[in-house]
């Protein structure tokens, strides 16, 4: 999530809207008039922000934006007391994504946004937030924590996605340990929504290095829970992220998702993000990303001669080798996807996946220009 | 007490080559092995963190932790290799006629001559047989025309094909055609039929001309390869370029010209070939001692031949051995597949079925061959007499499917080949008397057995090349570079 700095004056409440530069518009009471000079009018929309720096104004303002040009007509953003403004739905990106809740039931070596231990009930905000979204957003990815941990709400948000943006697609990114209750998988099955793919990840085929990198004694649970999404004919993907403990069995990996669970219809690569607990734990993790390409090689012709719809998440395409380009997909959430010095004159700059933000320090060594 | 730190679960083995054992599991899952390693493991000696452990361990061969949850994987892929009993009969024979204007030397099924109209079905036969294939529950229903050749009582053909299109107005199931002919009859009105009511055409096809003429004459002619190169782009132009396909059988005459046949078929712009061995039935049974070779010598022409096409796809041309391509599914894959040859239980009347022109129904293609030479043993019924119950429900079928699991056949049942083979209990029967059959000296498992173990010798090879190539058949796609 995008935070813009700014000076917040008159805020109470959370205000959660979209924004918009019009200074007329239809339904005021749902905008946050963005207004890079001083403001002349600003009655009537939830808030105001600008660029220019505090006048006499009573309503609610944000002032002194910084990297106020990141925003864009229709995008949504909360504002409180604390000084900024967070970015939560960007109209031009295809990367947006809901957090359901912070809370998860596992404990990733490598989890790039560690959960908490409590929060309050966000169920109510999101879907106000998800009636925010412009009508012709692509996809939403439902994220966490453990988006199943909300139980049946989860459902809610579904169906009302279904409601207000009957052409977006939805991701649900989930742990499936939840999915291995019958009942549960059944009543996402009877959500029959169009467009819907629960992705999952698993870190091994064997289970015990996979509930070690996880946390949690579940491997055998996310069977069940593929198993059960399967049986209801749900689109599922897999997502492996590559690691010093995990990059050493890629290809049995592949092979065993391949016997195994044949009717995933996707299975993504990941390269590590080093942000979270992948920055605390760095020592155990932290393998250069070109020394794991033999696996990751090996895993991926696999994967590709099975028929299976294969990818790499996060790579930089200079780090891979050449056959490899192919499957690479440009995975990274744009407000934190960034390039290097280094990258500036690279032909395939505008192809390329580029850096999560967190890799300015921590990156492979074999970072070039390619030509 | 031992210090037992891993529990073992059901797998099959054998000596692979001097120094490895190859380990195979009862859902098709299988590793090469060390012997000192192989040792190690089945004494429980085997250290749980080294890598042939690990391996054994993600192919559910082994388990140092939890039983329960990894049984229940093994069953759900159990249930998808054994997916294809859950429709029943899909495939369905049919002779409309004996009569044929070949007389191929190896003729399987004893045909008859072109004038010899008492070997013709009736209609009423018909009727019945489509009813009788109408009551089959599975969802996919297609219906093979055999012979003789079908062409030769094309009326008949025709009439089956509307009178099951139209019963399926009714049923809705997914329903196919296949006619196999020797297409020197086809004319393009006939054609035109064909691809109106979207039926397949199977040919045979032996070879280059001189070795096809031998093998395959028509009556009264010395053209009949030429009629039948013309005859294909006439129906390649009316139906388009892969409407036909093709099959072989190796005679006595074929053996030390693989090449050529395969040749012959990348010529004539087919895609695959699949290299069968002479099937010990009518003619080719009665006429042994002229035709019938070894089965030693169809094996190493059959290598021979693998290893040449996989050459030609190495060079970049896709063409696939239908044989190998089967197997390789069912060892490389998670899946079932519906060649009814390679079943367990045998695909015997319920994969498939034949119905005979006087309107008798067997088993299989085999089984009516062998009624043929008088022996009826595998005759389920007649549609004119029997009900679908009595026939598909019948004492013979289950006596039949009783004794053709792999699983528990004496000597399959230990066999490190039994997850990727089947059992033919036609074949058993006709050649050694008992539908059981008699492993040491049984000519088909020599065969499967031979053929299974040198594409494990393949796959072992880990060549990345024969890899892609090998499933760019199964997949059916182009090859995947790497």
């Amino acid at each position: 999530m995008k935070r813009l700095k700014g000076d917040n004056y008159n805020i109470h409440n959370e205000i959660l809207g979209r924004i918009t530069f019009r200074k007329h518009i239809v339904g005021k009471s749902k905008y946050i008039y963005a207004c890079k000079g001083f403001p002349n009018i600003t009655a009537g929309y939830l808030a105001t922000i600008t660029e220019s720096s505090l006048a006499q104004i009573s309503s609610p303002i944000v002032c002194n934006v910084e990297e106020f040009s990141y925003l864009n007509e229709g995008d949504v953003v909360t504002i409180n007391s604390d000084n900024g403004i967070s970015v939560l739905y960007e109209k031009k990106s295809n990367h947006n994504s809901i957090m359901l809740t912070e809370l998860c039931n596992h404990r990733c070596i490598m989890c790039p946004q560690p959960p908490i231990s409590k929060e309050n009930e966000r169920t109510e905000f999101n879907l106000k937030l998800i009636s925010l979204f412009d009508k012709k957003t692509k996809s939403i990815a439902i994220t966490g924590g453990e988006p199943t941990l909300i139980g049946d709400k989860l459902f809610t948000v579904i169906r009302h996605i279904k409601k207000e943006l009957p052409n977006t697609s939805i991701s649900i990114l989930s742990n499936g340990v939840k999915f291995a209750d019958r009942d549960y998988a059944k009543k996402l099955e009877l959500c029959s929504h169009f467009d819907l793919q629960v992705d999952i990840p698993l870190f091994s085929d064997i289970d015990s290095e996979h509930n070690r990198i996880v946390g949690a004694k579940t491997f055998f649970k996310t069977i069940e829970g593929l198993y059960n999404l399967a049986l209801f004919n749900q689109n599922i993907g897999i997502r492996i992220v590559i690691h010093k403990q995990t990059y050493k069995r890629l290809p049995q990996l592949a092979e065993f998702i391949y016997r195994n669970f044949p009717f995933v219809c996707h299975v993504a690569f990941m390269q590590m993000e080093t942000t979270g607990l992948a920055a605390k734990n760095i020592e155990e993790l932290w393998i250069d990303p070109y020394d794991y390409n033999s696996e990751l090689k090996d895993a991926v012709f696999k994967l590709a001669r099975y028929g299976m719809n294969v990818s790499i998440f996060n790579a930089q395409l200079c780090v891979l080798p050449v056959e490899l380009r192919q499957y690479a997909k440009q995975s990274i959430s744009d407000w934190k996807d960034i390039f290097l010095d280094e990258c500036n004159d690279c032909s395939s700059k505008l192809v390329c996946a580029g850096f999560f933000s967190s890799s300015k320090e921590i990156h492979s060594n074999h970072i070039k220009k390619t030509t | 007490m031992e210090n037992k730190t891993y529990t073992i679960l059901p797998f099959r083995f054998e000596r692979f080559n001097e120094d490895e054992y190859l380990i195979t599991n009862e859902v098709g899952e299988f590793l090469f092995v060390k012997t000192n390693e192989f040792n190690c493991f089945v004494n429980n000696e085997l250290d749980t963190q080294s890598d042939v452990f690990l391996d054994l361990k993600s192919k559910q061969i082994v388990t140092d932790t939890e039983i329960e949850p990894v049984i229940k994987m093994l069953a759900t892929k159990y249930r998808t290799k054994k997916s294809i009993l859950r429709d029943f009969t899909s495939l369905h024979m049919i002779v409309p006629t004996l009569r044929c204007n070949s007389s191929c030397i190896y003729c399987q099924v004893s045909r008859k001559d072109l004038n010899d109209h008492q070997v013709d079905m009736n209609k009423k036969t018909a009727r019945n047989t489509v009813k009788i294939i109408f009551q089959s529950p599975s969802p996919y229903i297609k219906i093979e025309f055999q012979g003789g050749d079908p062409s030769t009582f094309f009326e008949m053909v025709q009439y089956i094909i509307e009178e099951a299109e139209w019963k399926n107005l009714f049923e809705k199931k997914v329903l196919e055609f296949v006619i196999c002919t020797n297409i020197t009859l086809l004319t393009p009105t006939m054609v035109k039929y064909l691809k109106k009511h979207k039926c397949v055409i199977s040919t045979s096809l032996d070879g280059p001309k001189d070795l096809h003429n031998k093998n395959r004459p028509l009556q009264n002619t010395e053209f009949t390869f030429d009629i039948f190169e013309e005859n294909l782009e006439m129906i390649r132009g009316l139906m388009g370029k892969d409407s036909v396909s093709a099959l072989m059988t190796t005679s006595v005459y074929s053996l030390g010209r693989f090449k050529e046949i395969i040749d012959e078929y990348v010529r004539l712009g087919f895609h695959d070939i699949f290299l069968r061995s002479l099937n010990p039935y009518g003619f080719a049974k009665r006429d042994e001692n002229k035709i019938a070779y070894p089965l030693d010598d169809f094996l190493k022409n059959y290598k021979e031949g693998l290893d040449y096409i996989i050459e030609i796809n190495r060079k970049g041309t896709y063409f696939v051995e239908g044989y190998a391509a089967l197997l390789l599914k069912r060892i490389l894959t998670p899946f079932a597949t519906g060649f009814v040859d390679l079943q367990s239980p045998s695909g015997v009347g319920i994969s498939c079925a034949m119905y005979d022109y006087n309107g008798n129904v067997y088993v299989s293609d085999e089984a009516r061959m062998m009624a043929r030479v008088n022996n009826h043993y595998f005759k389920m019924g007649n549609v004119n007499e029997n009900s679908y119950q009595d026939m598909f429900n019948g004492e013979l079928l289950h006596k039949v499917i009783e004794s053709s699991c792999t699983e528990c056949l004496p000597a399959c049942a230990e066999c490190v080949y039994q997850p990727f083979c089947g059992a033919d209990p036609v074949r058993n029967y006709s050649e050694q008397g008992s539908i059981v059959g008699y492993r040491p000296t049984n000519e088909t498992c020599r065969k499967n057995k031979f053929i299974m173990n040198y594409l494990l010798v393949l796959i072992k090879k880990n060549d990345p090349e024969i890899n892609s190539i090998f499933w760019s058949w199964i997949t059916k796609r182009t090859v995947i570079e790497n």
